[in-house]
């Protein structure tokens, strides 16, 4: 799974005791050794560390060692859109529709959720690039997917 | 006693102050706006009064509501806090008519020492030194002779002021003019009074204040001194006691220069008597050769006030009461000492990175450090929305140690260990400022943020922490699914199980 966080991107991938993250060519191992309550700790490569993560929107805040950074997301949902491709929005990764919140000939606002789906435990939302009206709708709630199969068009 | 004190404040101080009324056994009532209905202070006291709107002059700058709040309530006292309507002498004599107690000083104290003008004429009397400088001049010929006779550079301020405002620093005779137009207008702006004074700038000054405690059967004593150096846009945010510029001399004569101060005023209840401290006095200041001038005197209890409670042991907030209620001290300044070293930290909801400019938004986390000589002083929980419309104060961290080098490593670590998402703080700011060697010596003057700020060196890049966060953050959203940790990806209940082998659990 990759992710992308202003312009870092990481890619997570579970092995025998936790997962491997990518990032810049380079591996590192990281363990959960307990996670509640937006608090996490870790072990990374070995290193013990206890990291605060808030969610709100597309914005992560991340508390390690006392230092705070407020991060943005900017993959996950919007990755995989190929803004060449006529308005259509695609399936950023192999996951299950949840829900589907617009039918053919709904005009829909820049932002706006469109369908929601679940991958790898993440709920995932695909949202409206720009202002515009549903063409097409090409897959129902329960329907699973794989990556990049266009999910619904968009026209002006 | 009192039975019952209503509490003309908001956030952390509101908190503070009903916590000694309950101490002492003492019924509190909070007032409100509607931005404020769910805040902390309001859930803290005994009962709650809504004020209006949220705007100040709807609320908690009211002075009609307030007491009509109080009696209302049947409460017996008004404790003003700091800000809003601490310092408005008017006030205080309408709480007094109103049959009830002010907790703090007169109504003519406060109104003495308002005016910058006024109360520096007051204290020359009362042979307390003062900065060199005119006061009560009108015309630009009288300015600019008086500038010249100081020596540049100079000073010139509203004499109805406060807060940095209708001040301006005045490097040579061609910037006089103006610089007195402009703060001319802002003062008459701010404070619909445009009367200036002039006097000597000191650039590489500090900050240092001693807080005074009168009752009302003529005890004053001091109770040492607070060094706030560092300050952003003239307020402070970093503070602490003892000095490590004060030697005991020093000390013992600031203390009686501020005791002096606060008689010349017929002073009770707690103040602060503030002073400019030149580390260098330098020769053409003579013929008034101190290294101490009287700045102004604040007539209500201080944000910083927590330090000097962990020096000196002693609780302000309950003598406020006490005296306030007729009680006499019961030791005299020699039985006062200070123990230790003590420094507090304002947590403010404020981005150093845009010049400080306040954040707001709602608290995602809001976890507050603890441990071994750790005191925390906050008004806010995580959920609650920090919001434009007030001092974006969260909290103040105050720690307290044997000495001055162990007080700022525990101050390091306590601050590392608060957790704040949801608003941008100043947090790791102030540690970074904790780190600096300018700090650790004791260095900091006044201006030193402003001069640092610019070289933007204060900001360290963390690479190793960088990778940790991005981790932590891509982990998180696997983790934490609408916000509740998913067992399944644990992959060991009881890590510290020796008996348990990890690494062979697949997820």
């Amino acid at each position: 799974m990759k992710t992308t966080f202003d312009t870092h991107t990481i890619e997570l991938n579970p092995s025998d005791d936790g997962y491997n993250a990518i990032i810049n060519g380079k591996t590192v191992n990281v363990q959960i050794v307990r996670a509640a309550n937006g608090c996490m700790d870790l072990l990374i490569d070995g290193q013990r560390i206890t990291a605060y993560v808030s969610s709100d929107m597309a914005k992560r805040w991340v508390t390690v060692d006392g230092g705070t950074s407020m991060l943005t997301k900017t993959s996950g949902a919007k990755q995989g859109v190929r803004h060449d491709h006529a308005g259509g929005l695609i399936a950023p990764m192999p996951g299950q529709i949840r829900s589907v919140s617009v039918g053919v000939g709904d005009a829909v606002k820049k932002g706006q959720t469109l369908l929601t789906m679940e991958a790898m435990k993440m709920e995932i939302r695909i949202q409206a690039l720009k202002d515009g009206v549903v063409k097409s709708v090409s897959v129902a709630q329960g329907q699973t997917v794989e990556r990049e199969q266009i999910l619904i068009e968009m026209e002006d | 006693m009192f039975k019952k004190i209503l509490i003309a404040n908001r956030g952390e101080i509101a908190i503070r102050i009903m916590r000694a009324c309950r101490e002492l056994g003492i019924k509190t009532v909070a007032v409100y706006s509607e931005a404020d209905k769910n805040s902390q202070h309001v859930q803290f006291a005994d009962e709650a009064i809504l004020l209006g709107d949220a705007a100040p002059k709807d609320s908690y700058l009211n002075a009609d509501k307030l007491i009509r709040a109080a009696l209302d309530s049947k409460a017996d006292a008004i404790h003003p806090g700091y800000g809003f309507l601490s310092e408005n002498a008017s006030f205080a004599a309408a709480v007094a008519s109103a049959h009830l107690t002010f907790i703090g000083p007169s109504a003519a104290s406060i109104r003495a020492m308002g005016d910058k003008a006024e109360s520096k004429i007051l204290m020359k009397k009362a042979g307390v030194p003062t900065v060199p400088g005119f006061e009560g001049l009108e015309s630009f010929d009288e300015f600019k002779k008086a500038a010249s006779e100081i020596g540049y550079p100079v000073l010139v301020k509203a004499a109805a002021g406060g807060g940095g405002k209708g001040m301006r620093v005045v490097n040579s005779e061609n910037e006089l003019s103006e610089a007195i137009e402009s703060a001319r207008r802002e003062a008459l702006n701010s404070f619909g009074d445009e009367r200036l004074l002039i006097e000597k700038y000191l650039a590489e000054a500090h900050h240092i204040e001693i807080q005074v405690f009168g009752d009302k059967h003529g005890n004053l004593v001091h109770l040492f001194e607070r060094e706030c150096s560092v300050q952003r846009r003239h307020q402070k945010i970093i503070e602490e006691s003892p000095s490590p510029l004060l030697t005991p001399e020093l000390r013992a004569r600031m203390g009686e220069a501020a005791v002096n101060a606060a008689k010349a005023v017929n002073y009770f209840n707690a103040g602060t008597v503030e002073f400019i401290f030149d580390p260098n006095p330098s020769s053409s200041l003579i013929p008034h050769p101190s290294s101490f001038y009287f700045l102004e005197m604040n007539t209500r209890l201080q944000v910083e006030h927590p330090v000097t409670e962990l020096v000196t042991g002693l609780d302000l907030v309950h003598w406020q009461i006490r005296i306030a209620a007729g009680e006499k001290f019961p030791f005299t300044q020699d039985d006062i000492h200070q123990h230790g070293h003590a420094i507090e930290c304002r947590v403010y909801a404020e981005d150093p990175a845009t010049g400080f400019l306040p954040s707001t938004g709602k608290l995602l986390q809001f976890i507050e450090p603890r441990g071994p000589g750790i005191r925390v002083d906050s008004g806010f929980a995580a959920g609650d929305d920090v919001t434009h419309f007030y001092d974006p104060l969260l909290a103040k961290v105050i720690v307290h140690a044997e000495n001055r080098e162990t007080a700022i490593q525990r101050m390091q670590t306590a601050l590392q260990d608060f957790i704040v998402h949801g608003v941008v703080t100043n947090i790791d700011y102030m540690r970074a400022v904790l780190e600096t060697d300018d700090f650790k010596q004791g260095k900091v003057s006044t201006r030193w943020v402003e001069q640092n700020l610019e070289s933007g060196s204060l900001f360290p890049q963390q690479q190793a922490v960088a990778l940790h966060k991005l981790i932590a953050a891509a982990l998180a959203d696997v983790v934490f699914v609408g916000g509740k940790a998913q067992p399944a990806v644990s992959n060991e209940t009881d890590p510290f199980n020796p008996w348990k082998q990890t690494g062979n659990y697949r997820n």
